[in-house]
C-alpha cells in the first residue's frame, strides 16, 4: 500500500508539475466528498493500493500529485451535478437575498464566478425541489444544470444535507 | 497533536448503533486494538452507561473513563455535522491524554435518513438501518444510506417476521450504493460483524498493527 501523508504538488498550480497536464499518468479518482476526508483507502484504475492518512491541515484537491519511489499518481476529482444561477438584473437585491436564503437553507457549499452562483445537487430529484423553491423568483433568474468539477468558495464550504 | 482515526456511526432510533459498537469492540480488542467510545444522545446518557457497564466494567475491554456520554441537547445531526465542537473538544482531550489509542468510535443520537458526519469529526461513516423498517429502506435512499462509507443492515433474523425480502434489499443496496460496500448483520448473534471489523481495519486503520503491539516490539 502506498501510504500518503501529503501531496508533493499540483499539476494546475505548480510549474514543476505543469507538464503533467498533457501527459499520461496514473490517476486516483475521488468524489468531492471523499476529498474532504483525512483517511481514505482506494485503488487506482491500474490497481495501486493507496492509503491516505493526511497530516494536520492537509486536504487533497483536484490535480494534486502524490508519489512513492515507484509511483506517481494524480488526484482526479469526479464531476458533480451542479446548478448554476444568475440574476437577470443584479441590482434587484430582494432576488439576491431570496436566492441566498433558499440555497443557505439547504446547507449547500457554493462557488461564485462572473456573477453566477453554483452549488451541487445530491440526487436528481433535487432538481424538481429547487425548481419549486425558486418558483417565486424564476422570472428573475437564469438557471443551468451541468456536470462539472465543483470547487467551493473557501468561505462557503459547508457540509450539505 | 496526534490524530487518532475516528469512525462515526449513525442511523435511526433503535437500528442498533450501540449494539453494533458492543459487538465491534470485543473483536477489535481481541486483535489488540485500543478503542474509546463517545456516545451522543439528545438528553439521556443511557446508551453510554450501558456500553460502559458491558464493555468496560464487566468486559474489561477498555477503561471506564474511555466510554463517554454526551447529552447534546439538540438535533443529533447538529452535534456531528453543523457544529461538532462538543465532540471535537472531547476528542482533543482523548488525543492528549491517551495518544496510544488506535480508534475512536463516535455514536450519533438516533436520527433521520439525512444523517451524515462532518469530515472534520469522523474519518469514516457507518450508517446502520434494520430490516424492520421494511425492504424498501435501501431503495428509498437518503443521504445517510447513499453517502456513508459502509452501510450496515441489521436484524436480518427478523426479516421473515416483518415480510422483508433480503434479496430485494441486497439488489437495491447494490444499485443505490454503486461501488460502495454494505453488509448484512445480526448484532444479536454476531453474524456479519467480523466483516464490518475487516472494513474498519482495511479502510480506517489502513491495516496498521495495533499500537500496543508496536510498543511491545520496540
Amino acid at each position: 500500500m502506498l501510504r500518503v501523508h501529503s501531496p508533493i504538488g499540483n499539476i494546475f498550480h505548480d510549474e514543476e508539475f505543469a507538464n503533467m497536464k498533457e501527459g499520461t499518468y496514473e490517476v486516483l479518482k475521488a468524489s468531492r466528498v471523499e476529498l474532504e476526508k483525512r483517511i481514505l483507502r482506494r485503488r487506482t484504475e491500474q490497481g495501486t493500493d493507496i492509503g491516505l492518512s493526511l497530516n494536520n491541515g492537509i486536504k487533497l484537491h483536484h490535480g494534486d500529485v502524490i508519489r512513492s519511489e515507484e509511483h506517481i499518481v494524480v488526484i482526479k476529482q469526479l464531476p458533480d451535478k451542479v446548478i448554476t444561477v444568475k440574476m437577470k438584473n443584479k441590482e434587484k437585491k430582494d432576488v439576491g437575498i431570496l436566492l441566498g436564503h433558499i440555497i443557505g437553507n439547504r446547507h449547500r457549499p457554493i462557488s461564485i464566478h462572473n456573477d453566477e452562483v453554483s452549488f451541487p445537487v445530491l440526487v436528481d430529484s433535487e432538481l424538481e425541489v429547487f425548481s419549486k423553491l425558486f418558483s417565486e423568483i424564476m422570472d428573475s433568474i437564469y438557471i443551468k444544470i451541468e456536470e462539472k468539477i465543483f470547487v467551493p468558495h473557501s468561505g462557503a464550504d459547508v457540509h450539505e444535507h | 497533536m496526534i490524530h487518532i482515526p475516528r469512525i462515526g456511526i449513525g442511523g435511526p432510533v433503535g437500528s442498533g448503533k450501540s449494539m453494533l459498537i458492543e459487538r465491534l469492540v470485543p473483536i477489535l480488542a481481541e486483535k489488540g486494538y485500543s478503542v474509546s467510545i463517545i456516545s451522543n444522545d439528545v438528553i439521556s446518557k443511557e446508551d453510554a452507561d450501558r456500553m460502559r457497564t458491558n464493555l468496560a466494567t464487566n468486559g474489561k475491554l477498555l477503561p471506564e473513563n474511555l466510554v463517554i456520554g454526551l447529552a447534546t441537547g439538540g438535533c443529533p445531526h447538529t452535534a456531528i455535522r453543523e457544529d461538532p465542537s462538543m465532540n471535537l473538544s472531547v476528542i482533543e482531550e482523548i488525543e492528549t491524554n491517551h495518544p496510544n489509542l488506535d480508534l475512536i468510535i463516535i455514536e450519533s443520537g438516533g436520527d433521520n435518513i439525512t444523517t451524515t458526519f462532518s469530515p472534520i469529526l469522523a474519518d469514516y461513516f457507518i450508517y446502520i438501518i434494520d430490516v424492520a423498517g421494511g425492504d424498501k429502506y435501501p431503495r428509498k435512499g437518503g443521504l445517510g444510506i447513499e453517502s456513508c462509507d459502509l452501510l450496515v443492515i441489521n436484524k436480518i433474523d427478523l426479516a421473515h417476521m416483518v415480510g422483508a425480502d433480503l434479496e430485494i434489499m441486497k439488489e437495491d443496496a447494490v444499485k443505490i450504493r454503486k461501488q460502495k460496500p454494505f453488509e448484512f448483520v445480526n448484532c444479536k448473534t454476531d453474524e456479519g460483524i467480523v466483516r464490518v471489523v475487516q472494513h474498519i481495519i482495511h479502510d480506517v486503520l489502513l491495516d496498521s498493527i495495533p499500537k500496543s503491539l508496536v510498543s511491545q516490539r520496540v
